[in-house]
């Protein structure tokens, strides 16, 4: 029983990545060079030089492991803008580890949500989510609302 | 007789340029103020405000700085165009008009205790044409602050009856809010995951987040029911992080949905102004 549980429950995560799967084989066809930048081009910040408290080591640290032996692997898949990963890193920077843990957990549950998203959050220009960590530090001052219609230039 | 030929050819050639060429002085004051109304038409707002600041080293003219004025005002450069309807004299046919422009002009620069005391001191202590335009521009501007509003008998007596319907319910909005209230919501979601967000409004997200903890709950009861300690734990931790996520984002939900009310407002605010020109009237400068 518990077994069929588990399954279901990896099933139920893991079906928003499911239903849009990387399709790898396209970079193998003949394409038409373009010297332009991408747009979705990711700055990552590897480095643990800025990070001086030990909770902002510990989540760099997390953060980098899992985007060199996971998420640069597995591809560019979070429909968000910043990505979850880079969401706990940023959300741990401007608030704490302990709040930043809990903000990372909320958005991962909007992050499983597959319903209705274009009603919620406005766009990047290169079509992710634009869902900044300022919403959600629950201070007031900071929210800055942006209506679904709107798009984002980066 | 050769050079007689060549220098014939030369005249036949160059003779129209002459005949045809004009001697316009392109830097006279009509054709700068031609040049500066086209551009005007043109709604090329910069360059027209340059040609009619090179007239007016010609001549003082109040029509040319109330355009200027305007012009600034059509590029959203507020502050600048107070200054232009600042400096129309009284004597002016404009100055009706000016003032009233002057008015919508610190309206949209947002400082509306600014605009208040604006409209205190300079404009409602003088007799002017659109008296009545201004105090409407001043009763709105209580509604894009949290300040007390005035008794709506005060707030609606400006207004035409076709337009007290609408005023009123932007009234009885500001007056009362659809605003959610993030304690309630937090509390929802510690008695029921999810719940909270329910109660905002994210109804999908509220039961994605119910069926997470709520699958982890059984999980982790399920195993230490079975004696695997170690998966329960683990499973009892994520339950505890998700449960907990989910309360915080039930709160941040709701401050989110808060903020989201207020800014629909404004907007329906700005789009009723607009649609109305800010009570300032048209003008035709372009027939």
């Amino acid at each position: 029983m518990s077994k069929k549980i588990i399954i279901f429950f990896i099933s139920f995560v893991m079906y928003p990545l499911l239903s849009f799967p990387q399709t790898d084989w396209i970079k193998w066809e003949k394409a038409d060079f373009d010297y332009r930048k991408p747009n979705n081009y990711r700055h990552r910040d590897y480095s643990l030089d800025n990070d001086s408290s030990v909770s902002r080591y510990v989540v760099t640290a997390t953060a980098n492991i899992y985007w060199y032996f996971i998420s640069d692997l597995d591809g560019d898949n979070c429909p968000f803008r910043p990505s979850c990963s880079a969401f706990f890193v940023e959300s741990s920077k401007q608030t704490n580890i302990f709040q930043g843990t809990l903000m990372f957990f909320d958005r991962f549950t909007r992050d499983i949500n597959i319903y209705k998203r274009h009603e919620h959050y406005p766009r990047v220009s290169d079509g992710y989510y634009y869902d900044p960590v300022s919403l959600y530090t629950l201070d007031e001052n900071k929210i800055y609302y942006i209506p679904p219609s709107a798009i984002i230039e980066q | 007789m050769n050079i007689a030929l060549l220098l014939s050819i030369i005249l036949l050639l160059i003779s129209p340029n002459y005949s045809q060429s004009e001697n316009i002085d392109f830097n006279s004051p009509t054709n700068i103020r031609l040049f500066a109304d086209h551009l005007y038409c043109e709604e090329d707002y910069l360059r027209a405000i340059f040609e009619y600041n090179r007239l007016l080293e010609f001549e003082m003219n109040d029509t040319l700085v109330f355009k200027i004025g305007l012009c600034y005002s059509y590029m959203h450069d507020y502050l600048s165009s107070t200054y232009s309807f600042e400096s129309i004299p009284r004597t002016s046919t404009f100055y009706n008009q000016s003032k009233i422009e002057w008015l919508k002009a610190i309206l949209l620069l947002r400082d509306y205790s600014g605009f208040r005391l604006s409209y205190q001191n300079q404009f409602a202590v003088e007799n002017n044409k659109y008296q009545n335009e201004g105090k409407k521009l001043f009763n709105f501007s209580y509604l894009f602050t949290d300040e007390s509003l005035p008794s709506k008998e005060d707030f609606l007596s400006p207004f035409g009856l076709y337009e007290k319907g609408e005023l009123s319910k932007f009234y009885n909005w500001k007056n009362d809010p659809p605003y959610k209230n993030s304690t309630i919501a937090g509390i929802m979601s510690a008695i029921i995951p999810g719940s909270g967000k329910v109660y905002v409004g994210d109804t999908s997200d509220g039961i994605v987040a119910f069926l997470v903890t709520g699958i982890l709950v059984f999980l982790a009861y399920d195993n230490f029911q079975a004696d695997h300690s170690t998966r329960a734990w683990i499973f009892t931790g994520l339950a505890a992080l998700f449960y907990g996520g989910n309360i915080y984002g039930s709160i941040a939900s709701a401050q989110i949905h808060n903020a989201k009310i207020t800014f629909e407002f404004n907007e329906s605010l700005n789009i009723y102004l607009q649609k109305n020109n800010y009570y300032s009237p048209t003008y035709d400068f372009c027939k």
